[in-house]
């Protein structure tokens, strides 16, 4: 594909209605990777963390430490086009090469930083790099990558690794209504061990009033995230999958300053709300078509979205483990850690129990049938990725499902999170426009079952 | 048993070759057949209720076309193989299967499973955390605990604490007679190759333990007096990784220069290494399926909640039973094996081989599909790999 011009580019910008208060949220987490390397260069502790639904994050904020993401950054080294030499020092030091995306970037930075630059930031990093970090926090949430990297990361690190636990929900077994206070116990206690860690490594203790203020503003932040994403379900929806993913990580790692987050959120949802009523859409076409992104993007192509963008494609939801669901009331609960552990379960697991109506087994099935239906959806992008099982392994099954029991038809596009050479953008849009005769077949199908879109 | 025409090592290829044999024969007479996948469902469970356990594999020479409605293909292959193999109607002799969250993907097999075959009505899915912290081996207790619940409503009878004591000590004396039957390996050359000891645990993993157990006392002996010894060869590899259920890959080895003397594989001694201990009970049972077998879908540290890391000692922490397996059986070289898209495995790769180097022992690393395919490219590698071994 040729370059387009500086005219055509800028065209493409302005194909998704960008929202305002996107670029304030999106900025909290530059923020992050600054003030980690200021805490680096001054000898303070800074952590390596896994997305961990709030339930490390929270504990770790309040003992003061900076923390910064390596799944957040890999998507930042995939989108300024720096990855490849990354994952390539992960497959040079022996990692098998179908392994996640962004481990394998993670761990080619960490073998740059390491093995070649004697502990030295590589030059070519953005936003300044990750600083060293003196503990890795694994997660066994969502994925196996999430703790088995971290592990192979003593290759190169000897930082000490907590990794945490959550239970596996979703399952027939997992929602059994007898089993979530023996969950919550169980959470409630690994917390307790957690902490107790913190404090023997920090050599000082944690600090209580500052975790409830902390998990008291996150509990607002769910909150507002989740009132955002609910009028998204208006038509048009006015806001874009774009500036979703964009705006995320003040909520999903509460990345930056918590309170700042909380008042950028609110702005958001403000000028989401503000859509609604003038039924401005997130995208500058009419909305021709109401899309579902599954199930993580293709972090170095996102210009693509344009594309789709200026034939009436608006992305209305996606990445539904990134959203939080409607949140749980917890004004009655007295205990900083069960109030962690009820949240932080709730992230992870909270909309299941409204998909069980839809009445199959798989959660993420169920999942995406009831995105598909409460935000009207007239197909789905289905993106598998070649390097991760979490976020594919499913995706045939919903596809499956999404045409059999509610006549929404999807596009299947392989691809990758990280590693843009196996992403074809120009197939893919041929592709795009031959779906859209897809779409408007079922659209009618649909009127002519009774469903209502 | 009715299906034993012959006896031993035959009957094991007999079983082998046709692992539904005895178990639809005994569900004739009556018997509920569980099917299991991975080696973390207790099977002490089953048997405690006059449950057949039986192990569920796949089929490396049926190509997978039924699993691509249901599963994308950049997951292990192996466990598409078995789901592939529920569609098509292959475990029609099952009442129920059973599964764990080993790994993401075998999780995941259960729920297909629920959405997509009609075979095996019962099914349950137990949750296995990813430490063996203190408090995860008792949220994993509590987990066998809710199974216990429902495995009991499904074969209607309580699971005494009499019954899984005695089905512990049945299981305990698997394990021990297969620790016999490596035992048998560590001659060399071996008395007993690679290719049977695969054909006789899987012919284990199809019935119920008391006829296992027959059937590996039957093979010890008969191998004990075998007249006839193989040929010294220059090799005595172990093989590594997740399962493989195949003969094919060590025959393929075996047709080199040298023997497969010991593994440490999921088919084979993983879950026979280390029995279940004493006080028997649904507590020791969790303490030994997460923290005694030692797979790589479990997280470990030298040391719990250490401040430091020091990599060698925690290289030594996770890997140092291998070390003692490679001295007992005389190892001189490991083959590191692994499914394609297996994260937990594939993680571990790079640290394993690098514990290898400090110990001195030359390894390399196999991909594969699980197809039979897919292993004719290994042989050159292989070769080339045991030419390079003193």
């Amino acid at each position: 594909m040729s370059e387009p011009s500086a005219a055509a580019k800028t065209a493409q910008k302005r194909a998704i209605n960008r929202l305002k208060s996107m670029h304030q949220l999106r900025n909290l987490v530059a923020q992050d990777y600054l003030e980690t390397l200021k805490a680096s260069n001054e000898g303070k502790p800074t952590v390596w963390a896994m997305l961990n639904y709030w339930e490390g994050d929270l504990p770790l904020k309040a003992m003061g430490l900076n923390i910064v993401y390596p799944e957040n950054y890999s998507t930042l080294l995939a989108a300024s086009g720096v990855a490849e030499p990354f994952l390539d020092a992960a497959d040079s030091d022996g990692f098998p090469t179908h392994m996640c995306g962004y481990g394998r970037s993670t761990i080619g930075y960490s073998y740059r930083m390491m093995k070649q630059l004697n502990g030295q930031i590589p030059p070519e990093a953005p936003l300044g790099g990750m600083a060293r970090p003196t503990l890795l926090l694994g997660s066994g949430i969502i994925c196996d990558a999430r703790f088995k990297w971290f592990q192979a990361l003593a290759r190169y690190f000897d930082a000490p690794e907590w990794c945490l636990e959550m239970p596996m929900m979703g399952t027939a077994e997992g929602t059994e209504p007898d089993l979530e206070e023996y969950q919550v116990r169980f959470l409630v206690r690994e917390l307790k061990d957690f902490i107790a860690f913190l404090e023997k490594l920090l050599k000082r203790k944690m600090d209580w009033a500052k975790l409830e203020e902390l998990t008291d503003l996150a509990i607002q932040i769910h909150e507002t995230v989740w009132q955002i994403g609910e009028l998204r379900k208006a038509i048009p929806c006015p806001m874009h999958s774009i500036d979703f993913w964009s705006s995320m990580p003040p909520s999903l790692f509460l990345a930056g300053d918590m309170k700042l987050a909380l008042k950028y959120y609110r702005d958001m949802l403000a000028e989401v709300k503000e859509r609604v009523d003038n039924k401005i859409a997130g995208i500058n076409y009419p909305e021709k078509y109401r899309i579902v992104f599954a199930e993580l993007p293709p972090w170095h192509s996102l210009k693509f979205f344009d594309n789709l963008a200026e034939r009436g494609w608006n992305f209305v939801y996606e990445s539904y483990g990134y959203h939080a669901p409607r949140p749980p009331d917890l004004s009655k609960v007295t205990d900083p850690l069960e109030k962690i552990a009820r949240l932080s379960r709730n992230f992870v697991f909270g909309i299941h129990p409204y998909a069980k109506a839809e009445g199959v087994a798989n959660p993420i099935v169920e999942t995406y049938l009831l995105i598909a239906r409460g935000w009207k959806a007239d197909g789905f992008f289905l993106h598998p990725l070649i390097s991760c099982r979490a976020a594919s392994a499913g995706l045939r099954a919903v596809q499956d499902q999404l045409q059999k029991r509610l006549d929404v038809p999807s596009l299947w596009v392989e691809g990758d999170i990280i590693d843009k050479r196996v992403f074809n953008p120009q197939e893919t849009l041929a592709r795009a426009e031959a779906f859209e005769q897809t779409m408007d077949h079922y659209k009618k199908v649909r009127k002519a079952k009774g469903l209502d879109w | 048993m009715a299906i034993a025409i012959s006896r031993g090592l035959s009957a094991a290829r007999q079983i082998y070759n046709e692992r539904g044999l005895r178990v639809r024969e005994l569900r004739k007479g009556g018997k509920k057949i569980v099917g299991y996948v991975c080696i973390y469902p207790p099977v002490e469970m089953f048997t405690a209720l006059g449950l057949v356990p039986f192990r569920i594999f796949g089929d490396m020479n049926e190509p997978i076309t039924a699993a691509d409605r249901v599963s994308t293909t950049v997951v292990c292959p192996f466990l598409r193989s078995i789901i592939d193999l529920g569609i098509k109607g292959r475990f029609n002799f099952l009442d129920g299967i059973v599964g764990a969250h080993t790994c993401d993907i075998g999780a995941s097999l259960i729920i297909q499973w629920r959405d997509y075959v009609e075979d095996a009505p019962f099914t349950h899915l137990i949750d296995v955390p990813h430490t063996d912290h203190a408090a995860a081996v008792d949220y994993f207790e509590g987990q066998l605990n809710s199974f216990k619940r429902h495995l009991e409503e499904f074969a209607e009878e309580q699971l005494t604490d009499e019954k899984l004591k005695n089905s512990i000590v049945l299981h305990n004396r698997q394990r021990s007679l297969v620790r016999d039957l490596y035992e048998l390996r560590k001659e060399d050359p071996p008395l007993l190759d690679s290719v049977e000891n695969l054909e006789v645990l899987v012919a284990i993993s199809s019935l119920p333990a008391d006829e296992g157990n027959k059937l590996l006392q039957e093979v010890i002996d008969e191998v004990k007096d075998r007249k006839r010894k193989p040929p010294v060869r220059k090799a005595r590899l172990m093989i590594w990784g997740p399962v493989f259920d195949n003969t094919s890959l060590y025959r393929l080895i075996e047709s080199t220069d040298a023997h497969v003397v010991v593994d440490d594989t999921c088919v084979g001694t993983r879950a026979f290494w280390a029995d279940i201990k004493t006080p028997y009970n649904m507590h020791s049972l969790a303490q030994h399926y997460l923290v005694d077998i030692k797979c790589p879908r479990t997280y470990r540290q030298a040391e719990p909640a250490e401040t430091r890391r020091d990599y060698l000692r925690d290289l030594e922490s996770r890997f140092g039973y291998i070390k003692k397996a490679i001295t007992d059986w005389g190892v001189n070289g490991v083959i590191l094996q692994s499914v394609k898209y297996c994260d937990t495995h594939g993680y571990e790769v790079p640290n394993l081989r690098h514990y290898l180097d400090t110990l001195g022992i030359p390894s390399i690393y196999i991909e594969h599909d699980y197809s039979e395919r897919s292993l004719a490219t290994i042989k050159t590698r292989v070769e080339a790999f045991v030419e390079t071994l003193d």
